[in-house]
């Protein structure tokens, strides 16, 4: 269960710059759940799913994530609550381009200091499951868009997190690869994840296998 | 189960080093550069004093000259009878010595003339001539130091030398073997022969010396004799050990200014690159901390990633810049470096530098060079690590 109490989440508070990105925003997602977060660039769609994986604080209020206060976390908790509850696929995938396919999706085990034999068996279920063994080798750089969506989505589930959050992640595909890309959420979906979705793309509008869809604008749910 | 040694950790460490291969290439060259002349410098100015203590050491404790007009003559020898009888002198000893130019090579050789039924005032003399006859019936043997020897060779004599003697004639003078040096700087350029063979072939007066050198009983008295020769004989001048030990030092002293000049500007380019790489991160670095931390690392992950970077960088140009210093100056003599210090000798022939391992000055260079890298590199990570993750990220 997730709960969204109250929050506000200001950027440059201290300065003459300051940006209220999400106002007293209240919302709860139930384990399982598959919700859409839509609305125009910079509604606040991110920041939300940014406080989610305890990317980064609210200005006021409270993230709460099966009863633990995510929100209040220190950062080195936050990164451990991250690394076992958390599958985020970036907007524009923030795979390190010069690393092999293989050594971006292992990046969330290295940590971890497991037995090579684990570390083989989980790389060996989510290249197989998302499409990607027969790439391993290749350099990230030299991969097409949808095959690095692939290569983020797959270092997402690397660790079999609770919760997927995926933010634009369609933007720099084309329709066909986006379709792809909605095979793979409902696959997801029956592994039971909970999945948040910020996107503006009309493709995930009215689907039948989402749950939820929250518009969001100008830092509040307005429906 | 966990593996004690984070290998995954460790090939991203290489991995990412090897990422950036231009710019971490060029990194650990200049890291190995400054760390080869740091250490070279300290392995030749260790060498150097080591050589130089040892030379003080072996120093006549007070050496008289004949003085006239300013300019050093030839001494007579009846001046030995009068020494010795002042109080507090333990013995005294004529010496004949010289240089001898070698025109083929263009160097000059520091000739020794001794006499086996007088006292030696080196021990390394007493040794040569006890194992050595430099006279046997009507042919002359010489004793020399490994850097003539192998100057000799070099032009043909093997067996003998022939020198010319100031009116143009040669003396021949077989070769009876090389001596082992006590110190290099003092003897490897010198040559052993008879008083009468250096005579000979100096054309040098049977009734005289090159200078007399004067051992006394109680070392405190040094400069109490000194003075008393000086009133006795007012044309000479008479040197202490001490002074000899001032004017070497002077020389070392010369010497080391220059090598000082070489370390402090290795140490300004050394601190440059230091304060060049804490002074902050590219953006592509501070990206990758961030996504690092968002997809789970923890911020000693990080560090710990980092130092293994670093770690890897500086111990390897550390490792590798020791290394080839130690070939540069012991194996190949500091070829160079060396022309910075051969005028010490005043003789150039080439000498050795003595191996002197100095555990202290390794562990100088390496507290000078591998902990202020690892340093410089993990705190400006430390600073974005320790930022939000979105933030860095954004």
């Amino acid at each position: 269960m997730i709960e969204l109490k109250n929050i506000t989440k200001i950027y440059g508070i201290n300065t003459n710059n300051k940006v209220i990105a999400l106002e007293d925003i209240n919302l709860k997602i139930k384990e399982g759940e598959l919700v859409v977060l839509r609305g125009a660039s910079g509604s606040g769609k991110s920041t939300i799913l940014s406080l989610i994986a305890a990317l980064s604080k609210p200005s006021s209020g409270e993230v709460i994530v099966d009863n633990k206060r995510i929100s209040k976390l220190q950062d080195n908790f936050a990164s451990i609550y991250r690394r076992d509850n958390i599958g985020f696929v970036f907007q524009k995938y923030n795979l390190i381009s010069t690393l092999s396919v293989k050594e971006n999706i292992i990046l969330p085990l290295v940590p971890l200091n497991l037995d090579v034999k684990d570390v083989e068996d989980k790389l060996s279920v989510v290249t197989k499951r998302f499409n990607i063994a027969h790439k391993e080798n290749t350099i990230v750089r030299n991969l097409s868009g949808g095959e690095q969506q692939r290569v983020a989505i797959a270092r997402a589930n690397i660790n079999n997190p609770k919760i997927i959050l995926a933010d634009e992640p369609t933007a720099n595909l084309d329709e066909k690869l986006s379709l792809n890309f909605i095979d793979i959420l409902k696959e997801l979906k029956k592994l039971n994840k909970t999945i948040i979705i910020a996107t503006h793309d009309p493709l995930f509008f009215g689907l039948d296998f989402v749950d939820r869809e929250l518009k969001i604008h100008n830092g509040k749910i307005i429906s | 189960m966990k593996n004690k040694i984070n290998i995954y950790l460790i090939e991203y460490a290489i991995n990412s080093i090897l990422r950036q291969k231009a710019k971490n290439f060029f990194i650990v060259f200049v890291f190995i550069l400054l760390i080869f002349l740091l250490t070279s410098i300290f392995f030749i100015t260790n060498s150097i004093k080591y050589e130089l203590e040892t030379t003080v050491d072996s120093l006549p404790q007070i050496i008289v000259q004949k003085i006239k007009a300013g300019r050093q003559y030839d001494i007579d020898e009846n001046v030995v009878d009068q020494l010795i009888k002042i109080e507090g002198v333990k013995d005294v000893v004529s010496r004949v010595w010289g240089y001898y130019y070698f025109a083929n090579t263009g160097v000059n050789f520091s000739i020794v003339g001794l006499n086996e039924y007088e006292n030696q005032y080196k021990n390394s003399f007493k040794k040569i001539i006890q194992n050595v006859e430099l006279e046997k019936g009507n042919t002359s043997f010489m004793v020399m130091g490994q850097g003539v020897q192998k100057v000799l060779n070099e032009n043909y004599y093997d067996k003998y030398f022939n020198f010319i003697r100031p009116n143009g004639t040669l003396k021949k003078v077989n070769f009876a073997g090389t001596f082992d040096a006590d110190t290099e700087l003092e003897s490897n350029d010198v040559i052993v022969v008879s008083k009468d063979t250096f005579r000979d072939i100096f054309d040098m007066d049977e009734n005289k010396a090159t200078d007399i050198v004067v051992k006394v009983s109680n070392p405190k008295e040094i400069s109490m004799i000194a003075s008393k020769i000086k009133l006795i004989y007012p044309d000479t001048r008479v040197i202490t050990s001490d002074d000899l030990k001032v004017s070497y030092q002077n020389i070392f002293d010369y010497k080391s200014g220059v090598f000082l000049a070489i370390f402090i500007i290795s140490l300004f380019t050394f601190f440059i690159i230091i304060y060049d790489k804490s002074s902050g991160l590219t953006s592509e670095e501070k990206r990758e901390i961030g996504i690092l931390k968002a997809i789970g690392w923890k911020i000693d992950d990080v560090l710990k990633e980092k130092f293994y970077e670093s770690f890897i960088i500086s111990s390897f140009s550390y490792i590798f810049g020791v290394g080839l210093s130690f070939i540069y100056v012991y194996i190949f003599h500091a070829p160079l470096l060396q022309n910075i210090f051969t005028g010490y000798s005043q003789l150039k022939t080439s000498f050795e530098l003595p191996f002197i391992f100095d555990i202290q000055t390794l562990f100088l260079v390496f507290f000078l060079s591998v902990p202020s890298y690892i340093g410089a590199t993990i705190i400006p990570s430390w600073r974005i690590a320790t930022l939000e993750a979105d933030e860095v990220i954004r």
